[in-house]
């Protein structure tokens, strides 16, 4: 028990309370509210987006294969061995894979994105222009968005056929640009056919969203730059295009993590075994995850890709701040 | 500042509850199955009248719920057991028995291929059905290759009982052979023999004018090109796996040759390019479409020659379709993979009695000889398949395949995942023989070495 006597300053009559302080704020029923409104989406993320995430972070370090598969979280801890065998361990079998898988994923997501960026920006400008029917060719340009991944893998898989396939037909039989008919589903050739029909999936929508953008710039900008003798390719270099830089950034962030995560198109198209050529980190871990059971393996190869994707964003974030700000 | 993290915590707090109650709910799921499992095993057979199987099946012929149920009528008028017939495709079977094993969701019973009966079976998912096999005859009423697959190496147990089999073999166009003046029981007596028949088909550009190709086989989008590879690989004295299937022996000298080959087929333009790009229906598809003068498919494609609502064949080439044993190599007779289908019990099931009913109804002879007939596979008791041998000369053929001809892989758990690998490289190695023509043996090699590597470390896993 405390024996010590009151001092002056603890016989002082207290300070009155702040006005408003944020215990008394919370107190406010629109902050209940608040709560309740906000927690089924945080439940449903928790739910769907954390839970998985955790648990597919916690059995990377796991070895889950066939003979531990039905332990699940169970399964022996392995420690970092996955993650060196992906990045490190040339001995391991499934190095290479990952290797090549790696570096398909980054030409296929370079030129997909370009590509989708490119040719968005270059048919928007042509669409920005008054012409007779400029609506339906706009209605038109947006087919290949609607039409699901998996029916424009079927439709490109038998266009590319060599002997019955539209481009070879066109290429070898019709134009004669070529002699000898390309197996483009085969070897070399097969990143090449994945890479353009997600391209041509994918140019509507970058499309749509330039559209807007440009529909939406002041047309004072590019009159006083003609007013002094600018020309086209001065005012779309000096005008269009800065303005257009927020639209590019953020297409340009989702597109590198859409592109990245592409599943449906080379699966389809080549099947789960693209060969070395062709090969995704996403239809690699599916393959070893799920067809050979590698599940640890699999667990660990995605969390890499997706410590991957949040240094892409921190770097894109840096890269483009002043645009999000400005903007 | 403070808001922010009170919310953090909630979110925090709310994910390491939900994560404690989904990891109890699991581990409790688990126990409570493995008691209701065993309880349910002891049921008497007064009991089985009114009870509901469900059985899994995949893609048998046609209409495989339909025919499926059809069979199993006589069963269900009998016994008083009602079954519930469910198609999973062969696309997705794989996972979904996987999944149904591991959690105890699923049939009462399920198809499954032969090779993948061992890797079930180390899921642990599956009933042993050693005690019961003596009803149906046990081992001494298939053949050993086929009764083989129903067990898994360095275990004694039953987990499967063999269903149907099926074996691959040469298809010809007859009319093909005679425009390109070759005797079709010659035709493909040997490798050599094969390969001249084809250069010969090669100089038949068309058939009544539509184009020919002399032969074609799928690439890396068949779920089977290791099936379609090995017997090549077979005939030049290579194998699979060491005799003690530690090792992957896929790099050796002999399989080398084997793959070679059938890439140089590839290299001298008597392959079709363009079938590679394709998957093992689709250029089925080609052969009864009249694109093909030969290609190497299951008795399935026999049977559907004779229905007439099949109309992917063309008139001639359903006319003119002959089957012949698979060719030997320099050393050997000639070899065919067989493989097929086996019934499996799931621990989970609540019906297991029913469950063994139903099986030992679908394993006796005539019921055997039905369900074979109606998919176009052969019977996998060897009475019943003795008898669908003789039916016909391409039957014989087949038949001859299975007894003389059929080797199938080592029942091991980690096969599947093997398989997978081999037939990662086999794509690769064709893709490259499609863009290089001919490859040397070297190329071969590298890819078999990694193919071999893969398989290696697949081979050492263990539950460690």
């Amino acid at each position: 028990m405390s024996t010590h006597s009151l001092t002056p300053t603890e016989i002082a009559p207290p300070d009155p309370p702040p006005p408003a302080t944020p215990k008394r704020r919370s107190r406010r029923p629109g902050r209940h509210l608040a709560y309740w409104l906000i927690a089924p989406a945080l439940t449903f993320m928790v739910l769907v987006h954390l839970i998985p995430s955790a648990a597919g972070i916690a059995l990377s370090f796991k070895n889950l294969n066939t003979f531990t598969f039905s332990q699940l979280f169970g399964a022996p801890w392995t420690g970092l061995k996955n993650y060196d065998a992906i990045l490190f361990d040339s001995a391991n079998p499934l190095h290479s894979g990952f290797v090549d898988a790696a570096r398909n994923t980054v030409i296929y997501t370079a030129a997909t994105v370009t590509g989708t960026l490119a040719g968005g920006l270059g048919i928007a400008l042509l669409l920005a222009r008054q012409f007779p029917g400029r609506r339906t060719v706009r209605t038109l340009m947006l087919a290949p968005y609607v039409v699901p991944s998996f029916v424009v893998a079927v439709l490109w898989g038998f266009m590319w056929q060599s002997d019955s396939g539209i481009i070879n037909k066109i290429l070898v039989d019709y134009t004669g640009i070529l002699h000898d008919r390309p197996t483009w589903l085969l070897g070399h050739n097969s990143l090449l056919a994945i890479i353009i029909p997600s391209i041509w999936r994918g140019i509507p929508l970058a499309m749509l969203i330039f559209l807007a953008g440009l529909e939406t710039m002041p047309r004072e900008l590019h009159e006083a730059a003609a007013i002094d003798g600018a020309g086209p390719w001065r005012r779309f270099r000096y005008i269009t295009l800065p303005l257009l830089r927020p639209l590019i950034a953020v297409q340009l962030l989702f597109g590198v993590i859409y592109s990245t995560y592409q599943f449906t198109i080379p699966y389809v198209m080549l099947g789960s075994n693209p060969g070395s050529d062709a090969d995704l980190i996403m239809t690699l871990i599916v393959r070893q995850s799920f067809s050979n059971n590698l599940i640890g393996f699999g667990a660990a190869a995605s969390t890499l890709l997706m410590l991957v994707m949040l240094i892409w964003v921190a770097v894109w974030f840096r890269a483009f701040r002043r645009d999000l700000e400005a903007s | 500042m403070r808001k922010s993290r009170t919310t953090a915590l909630m979110a925090v707090a709310l994910a390491v509850l939900s994560f404690f109650v989904a990891a109890c709910g699991s581990s409790s799921d688990d126990a409570g199955n493995n008691d209701t499992k065993s309880n349910s095993n002891a049921a008497p057979a007064k009991d089985l009248k009114g009870q509901t199987v469900r059985l899994w099946i995949m893609n048998n012929g046609p209409k495989p719920v339909a025919d499926t149920q059809n069979i199993v009528a006589p069963f269900e008028q009998k016994t008083g057991i009602k079954v519930k017939v469910e198609l999973v495709g062969w696309d997705v079977q794989l996972d979904r028995i996987r999944n149904a094993a591991v959690s105890g969701e699923g049939p009462d019973v399920t198809q499954a291929g032969t090779t993948q009966v061992p890797f079930f079976a180390a899921l642990g998912g599956f009933e042993n059905v050693q005690d019961k096999v003596s009803q149906i005859g046990g081992a001494s009423a298939y053949a050993p290759g086929i009764w083989k697959t129903s067990q898994v190496e360095g275990q004694d147990g039953t987990w499967g009982v063999p269903w149907f089999t099926e074996a691959r073999t040469i298809y010809y166009r007859k009319d093909a052979l005679q425009a390109a003046g070759v005797d079709p029981k010659t035709a493909f007596s040997s490798q050599e023999a094969l390969k001249a028949t084809l250069e010969k088909l090669k100089a038949v550009k068309d058939i009544g004018g539509k184009p020919i190709a002399p032969f074609g086989g799928p690439g890396k989008k068949a779920y089977d090109l290791v099936h379609n590879l090995m017997p090549w690989v077979w005939d030049s004295g290579g194998a699979e796996l060491s005799s003690d299937n530690k090792k992957s022996t896929i790099n050796s000298p002999q399989a080398v040759q084997g793959v070679k080959f059938a890439t140089d087929l590839v290299g001298a333009g008597l392959w079709d390019k363009s079938m590679l790009e394709r998957d093992g229906q689709q250029v089925e598809d080609q052969f009864k479409g009249g694109r093909l003068a030969v290609f190497i498919g299951g008795p399935w494609v026999l049977q559907s020659a004779k229905r007439a609502d099949d109309d992917t064949w063309s008139a001639a080439a359903r006319k003119n379709v002959g089957v012949a044993p698979m060719p030997g190599g320099a050393n050997s007779k000639g070899f065919t993979f067989i493989g097929g289908s086996n019934l499996m019990v799931f621990k989970s099931s609540q019906h297991k009695d029913a469950a063994w009913a139903l099986i030992k109804y679908l394993s006796d002879d005539k019921v055997q000889a039905q369900y074979a007939n109606l998919m176009g596979m052969f019977p996998a008791r060897l009475k019943p398949q003795e008898a669908e041998g003789t039916v016909d000369a391409d039957h014989e053929a087949f038949y001859a395949a299975i007894k003389d001809q059929g080797r199938s892989y080592a029942p091991i758990a980690q096969w599947a995942q093997v398989e997978n690998a081999y037939k990662n490289q086999f794509g690769q190695i064709l893709d490259e023989a499609a863009g290089k023509g001919q490859l040397s043996d070297q190329d071969i090699q590298s890819g078999l070495d990694k193919a071999a590597k893969e398989a290696d470390g697949l081979l050492a896993q263990s539950a460690g």
